[in-house]
């Protein structure tokens, strides 16, 4: 280690990252001063016709967002003290999504049926402790190795995880459309969150000790060569996957649940083989399985109805087609209708009606952002994921480890995928699944298993830039 | 005039989204210097590790190779078709990981590294490190490479 003078830590202070803290900081507190007085409009307290310094909140209500931005505050000089040479681009990003997302709990709590006026404090708390566990990963994960040599026990924990949530799911009403859940006392714990983190930490393990495997020969019968099969090893473990894939889909019908695991799995091996035909022909696969299972199952075809739903000629709808909108399209109709009403600047936080959309604190969150911050603010949104995403795989890309690699570019790939389902899902390009998008709907288990994924990738960049620096 | 309270409302939300693109903005910033000077850091690794020699393919056999085709050999080059290997050679009598060729105080040694159909230098099997010159052929699976300066 280098000698710890003053100057050196000054130098090696992360400014970069406490730079690009500033505007996210600003961007927060405006945000919380427009909810809090669009908040005193709605309630008549205020007159809309003049602005006096009197009328302006008090600095109380600023408090939540005060919070974010000093922990925040402290992680950044902890880290320097710490992880100098960590990734400082990541955390900015994620930590402007987290001050949204519990913006936008405090905005949409009081308004919810029944109301939850804790909503935003709970989702600041998840935060917090989010926070606390990404710190502890971050100092636990000495050698990253260790999660490579037990990834055995990944394995058996995330088959218990896929376990819990089946028998669960087949105890519960299957008809609900949030059976991925598990109240354990007073908490409302996700499962497939940390499902996804044991998945991608066992793949990432399990091909890079089979690199040569999996990189290896076409599938063979005889002399028989099927050019777009993989080797005999591949092929079991991809049908076992599609087999769990599968029975998530058609036995407790989560598509998303089963879009996820099966993305991450079609990733991570695209990524070990450096074979993207392996990747296309399991994605075929699935969509073809997908189709019979469309045409079979009836439940499965309620869940794609809505994707047909016309809801731009609603001057046309039938009685039946009424109905539907009203029931069971209730949800997206709603969702479409209120980012339609957004427009390309929004309403404004706070001055619109998010809540008319069922559960839009976690599954339709994107709909209230569409509403409040118009398209212009989605894009900006959109834009912050892709650098997340970006970063990640910056930092696989930087490392020379083969576990590292997969396990920080599988552990982005997971972002990205969510991403992708749960926004296609609010649009009504893929049919509504309960995942949450990452930072911004309201939960715990989420909140807390991203920030793990946060702290591994900073620990995967640290390592690297220690080894770069020939310190470790 | 007093200012409207909805006009100041409006403008928060203008600033709100005009500062989401200006962070947007130092991101790319941001990530634009890192990228450069990341840049410059393997442009240095590229200049202290200058290209030793060539392999240049003679007899492609069965593969896909056309003859005369050129790999660069880094001190420590490995041959195989897996993807960690310095030259990925996709051909079916090829293994995973075929064959090892190092630089040692000016001179190649050329090892088998467990395949199986064979490393040769000059047509000796290659099972323990043996010297090759520049000239040499050597034979990896059924390819036959000539080695170059």
């Amino acid at each position: 280690m280098a000698k710890r003078t003053p100057l050196s830590t000054i130098k090696k202070y992360r400014w970069q990252e406490l730079g690009l803290f500033i505007i996210p900081f600003i961007i927060l507190l405006i945000a919380m001063t427009q909810l809090l007085l669009a908040r005193s409009v709605r309630a008549g307290l205020v007159p809309t016709s003049s602005l006096s310094t009197k009328k302006l909140p008090t600095i109380e209500g600023l408090i939540p967002v005060l919070g974010i931005i000093t922990i925040f505050f402290c992680i950044n000089v902890l880290l320097s003290f710490t992880f100098p040479r960590a990734d400082q681009i990541l955390l900015p990003l994620v930590g402007l999504l987290s001050g949204i997302g519990v913006l936008m709990a405090l905005r949409i709590g009081p308004n919810l049926v029944p109301a939850s006026p804790s909503l935003g404090t709970r989702q600041l708390i998840w935060v917090v402790v989010g926070l606390v566990t990404f710190l502890i990963t971050l100092f636990a994960l000495r050698r990253i190795e260790w999660l490579k040599n037990t990834y055995y026990l990944w394995a058996i924990l995330g088959i218990f995880m896929v376990g819990i949530t089946l028998a669960h799911s087949l105890r519960a009403n299957l008809n609900s459309p949030t059976h991925d859940q598990l109240n354990i006392g007073p908490l409302n714990l996700q499962p497939s969150e940390l499902l996804k983190i044991f998945l991608v930490v066992f793949f990432a393990a399990y091909l890079s000790k089979n690199i040569d495997e999996f990189a290896g020969d076409d599938f063979r019968i005889g002399s028989l060569r099927l050019p777009f099969l993989p080797p005999a090893k591949i092929l079991v473990t991809l049908l076992i996957m599609l087999g769990l894939a599968l029975v998530l889909f058609l036995g407790i019908r989560e598509l998303g649940l089963a879009l996820l695991v099966y993305g991450i799995f079609l990733c991570m091996m695209y990524l070990g083989s450096g074979s993207i035909r392996y990747a296309v022909s399991g994605l075929v696969f699935f969509i073809i399985l997908g189709f019979i299972g469309y045409a079979l199952f009836g439940y499965v075809r309620a869940r794609f109805d809505v994707l047909g739903f016309d809801i731009v000629n609603w001057q046309n709808w039938s009685a039946a087609d009424q109905y539907f909108a009203e029931n069971g399209g209730v949800q997206i109709v709603q969702g479409l209708i209120a980012l339609s009403s957004g427009g390309i600047i929004g309403a404004g936080i706070g001055l619109g009606h998010p809540t008319f959309v069922p559960v839009v604190q976690s599954d339709m969150i994107f709909t209230a952002l569409g509403e409040e911050l118009g398209l212009a603010g989605l894009f900006a949104i959109l834009g912050i994921y892709l650098f997340i995403i970006y970063r990640g795989y910056r930092i696989a890309m930087e490392t020379t480890d083969t576990f590292s690699k997969l396990l920080a570019s599988g552990l982005t790939s997971i972002f990205a995928i969510q991403t992708i389902i749960i926004i296609a899902g609010n649009m009504k390009i893929l049919p509504l699944t309960g995942i949450p998008l990452p930072f911004l709907s309201y939960g715990g288990s989420s909140i807390i298993a991203n920030y793990i994924i946060i702290g591994i990738l900073l620990r995967i960049s640290h390592n690297t830039a220690m080894e770069r620096a020939g310190l470790a | 005039m007093p200012l409207q309270l909805d006009v100041f409302l409006l403008i928060l939300r203008l600033l709100f989204i005009i500062l989401l693109y200006l962070f947007l903005m130092q991101v790319v910033i941001t990530i634009r210097s890192d990228l450069k000077k990341t840049a410059a850091v393997s442009a240095d690794e590229f200049k202290a590790a200058p290209v030793l020699g060539h392999l240049v393919v003679v007899d492609s056999g069965p593969s896909s190779l056309l003859p005369g085709t050129r790999f660069d050999l880094e001190p420590k080059t490995t041959i195989g078709r897996a993807p960690t290997s310095t030259i990925r050679l996709t051909d079916n009598f090829i293994s995973s990981a075929h064959t090892s060729i190092e630089n040692r105080h000016g001179t190649w040694y050329v090892r088998d590294i467990g395949s199986m159909y064979g490393t040769y230098v000059n047509n000796l099997p290659a099972r323990e490190a043996l010297p090759a010159r520049p000239g040499d052929i050597v034979k990896i699976g059924f390819i036959s490479f000539k080695l170059a300066q």
